[in-house]
Formats: C-alpha cells, structure tokens, sequence
C-alpha cells in the first residue's frame, strides 16, 4: 500500500472509530493498536511509545498520540489527516447536540440511555488501559509499574503527572 | 429545569480571541485532570458559564462519543460566539499544543532506540495504563451497588481485552441490551 492510500485509509477508519468513541478516546485504543498492528504500520513497541509521549504531553493527548500513528504512516500529512479525523467529527456532533441541547434534556430516556451506557463506557476504559499494559509490559517490572500507578491512581489523589514521572524516572534511572 | 444563566461580565459579546486563548491555557495546564482546569477557566476565570450549566454541559458532553473536554470546549464556544466561537475555542485547544507535541514528540520517537530513552518510555507507558485502569476503576465504583452494570461492564472489558472483535460490534452487540435492561430497571423500580 502506498502512503497516501494508506493515510485515507488511516484517515477513514479513525474518523469511524472517533464517531463511536463514547466515553472518550482511550476506549477505542485497543481498536486502533489491532488495525494499526495488523496492518504492519507500527509495532507494538511503537504503540506504546506513542502512548508514553502523548500521555506526558499537555494538551490534547489521544488526538497527538493518532497524529503519531499518522506520522509513521506518510509523514506530515497523515499527521494531520489522522489529527483531523479524531476530532473533526466528534466535534460536529457536540455542536449539533448542543443546539439541540434543550430539547435533548426534556426526554424521558435520556436518563435510562445514559444508565445503559455509562457501564460500557467504564468496561471500555478499563479495556483500553489493560491493552496498553500488555503492549508495554517487557518483563515484570513493566506489570510491577503498572500495578503500582493503579494502586496510587485509586488509593490517593496525588496529581497524575508525579505518578508519570516516577515511572519515567526508575526506567531511566534502570532502577526497575 | 433550569434557566441558562445569562452570560456574565459587561454582556458584550466575547472576542473570538479570548476564547482562543482561554482554551490554548486550559489546553496547556491540562496534564492529567484537563476537566479540573477546564472548570476553573469557565466557571471561575472567565465566568462564562455557572456551575450548573457548566454540570449539565458536562453531562451532556458525557453522553457523546469524542474527548469530553474537547466536547466542552466546543460548548462554551458556540454558546458565547455560535459556530465560529466553536472553532475559534477549539482551535485555541488544539492547535499550539498540538504543533509542539508533534514536533518534540517526533524527535523522541525518532531517537527511541536508545537504551535509556527507551527504558523511560517502557516505564512511562506501563504507568499510564495503570493510571488509564485506575481511572476507570474509579469510575466504576458509583455503579458498584448496579450488579447489572457490573456485568455490563465486564462484557464490554472482555470483549474489547480478551477478543480481536472490533469496537463497533462490541458496541453494538453490547448497548441494545445494557440499555434495555436499564429501562426494565428503572420502570420496576417505579
């Protein structure tokens, strides 16, 4: 596949996956790293490293980390084009719901909705983030890391960037 | 229900500017709690919605697929300016943070054989999926007493973690039924 096709057919498949990312976009990584892999664009190494760079990144994270699979794909456009994709349509719908917003709030069902989904929702996040463990995990110190940030991420309120760097610091340091 | 709040402050119309450079430092600050920052800009900074409207707005982003903060950036901007607030909010969100993420991200990645770079990606890695499970962990426990909901959201982990089904059908075999048996819920409980 040359790079521009496959940049359409990133493009195409991010914008499908962004339309149906109910509960943000961490619940469809585990989508994108099985299309992305199967695909032979990038490596599980190479997932994960997005993963690491964009999550220590200010901002707009998920939409830099499709940026990243998008530059490993064609370059600068499909950058982009896979930026564009991840929020372009999600942003569309939030404009629409919003105009619709008073109207939307009055139906009865949308509580029940919201009650059906929010279960998923949480299934999902949990789904994305154990994917990501496992394309990390190189022995057990990575198991050991990510127990550990789980633990302090439910046990206290300490700001997730000191948990980030912490991890960062032992591998650097090749303590763990 | 309750009335939107007007807008306050002088009740002149915003500056597509403010919006771009409200959202850019929202965007900036936003490490790990965007949502907290985002609340402290709109409700407390700029006043440019109450605490309710900001909960309802939030609500209403929550019901929609896409980044939730993205989604209320997109709020605030059509709700002060229309369609070219919106824009203007997100493009202030998005585009600095996302112009330099690329280009020093890009450095990183490129040199990402070396032994001790990557070491500290390995481990950064493994962290933030822990804090991605901790996070979703902790957003499970309001639907702890739910033990519907604790099924739900087992299948839909199984099904994501443990088969090579892609979302849309995970989605889709999954909300019809999660949905249903919420509605039976809620009428028996009536």
């Amino acid at each position: 596949m040359n790079s521009s096709s496959a940049t359409l057919v990133l493009a195409a498949h991010l914008a499908v996956l962004s339309s149906i990312s109910f509960g943000g976009f961490p619940t469809v990584l585990p989508d994108v790293h099985d299309f992305a892999v199967a695909k032979g664009w990038v490596t599980d190494q190479e997932f994960a490293n997005f993963f690491a760079v964009s999550q220590v990144t200010p901002g707009p994270n998920m939409i830099l980390m499709m940026s990243f699979v998008g530059l490993k794909v064609g370059g600068i456009p499909a950058a982009i084009a896979a930026a564009l994709a991840t929020f372009v349509p999600p942003c569309a719908m939030y404009y629409l719901s919003y105009r619709l917003w008073d109207r939307f709030r009055d139906l009865p069902w949308q509580r029940i909705v919201r009650r059906g989904l929010a279960p998923l929702t949480v299934g999902l996040v949990i789904a994305g983030g154990y994917v990501m463990a496992r394309s990390a995990a190189i022995g057990w110190q990575s198991v050991a890391i990510t127990a550990a940030a789980m633990a302090l991420m439910l046990g206290t309120r300490l700001n997730p960037l000191w948990i980030l760097t912490a991890g960062g610091a032992l591998g650097g340091l090749g303590l763990l | 229900m309750l009335d939107r709040p007007e807008s306050s402050g002088s009740g002149d119309r915003v500056p597509l500017s403010d919006l771009f450079i409200g959202f850019l430092k929202v965007s900036l600050s936003g490490f790990g709690g965007g949502l907290v920052w985002a609340r402290r800009a709109v409700v407390e900074q700029q006043q440019w919605m109450g605490e309710q409207e900001f909960a309802e707005t939030l609500t209403l982003c929550q019901l929609m697929p896409g980044p939730n903060i993205v989604g209320i950036t997109v709020c605030v901007g059509a709700k002060l300016r229309g369609a070219i607030g919106a824009i203007s909010a997100v493009a202030g969100f998005i585009l600095v943070p996302w112009t330099v993420g690329l280009t020093i991200g890009g450095i990183v990645l490129r040199n990402a054989e070396i032994a001790v770079l990557q070491n500290i990606l390995g481990r950064l890695s493994a962290s933030a999926a822990g804090l991605l499970i901790g996070t979703g962990l902790r957003l499970l426990t309001p639907h702890r007493s739910r033990r519907t909901a604790l099924l739900f959201a087992g299948l839909a982990f199984a099904g994501m973690a443990f088969t090579s089904l892609p979302l849309p059908i995970v989605l889709l075999a999954l909300a019809p039924i999660s949905i249903a048996v919420a509605g039976l819920e809620s009428a028996r409980a009536r």
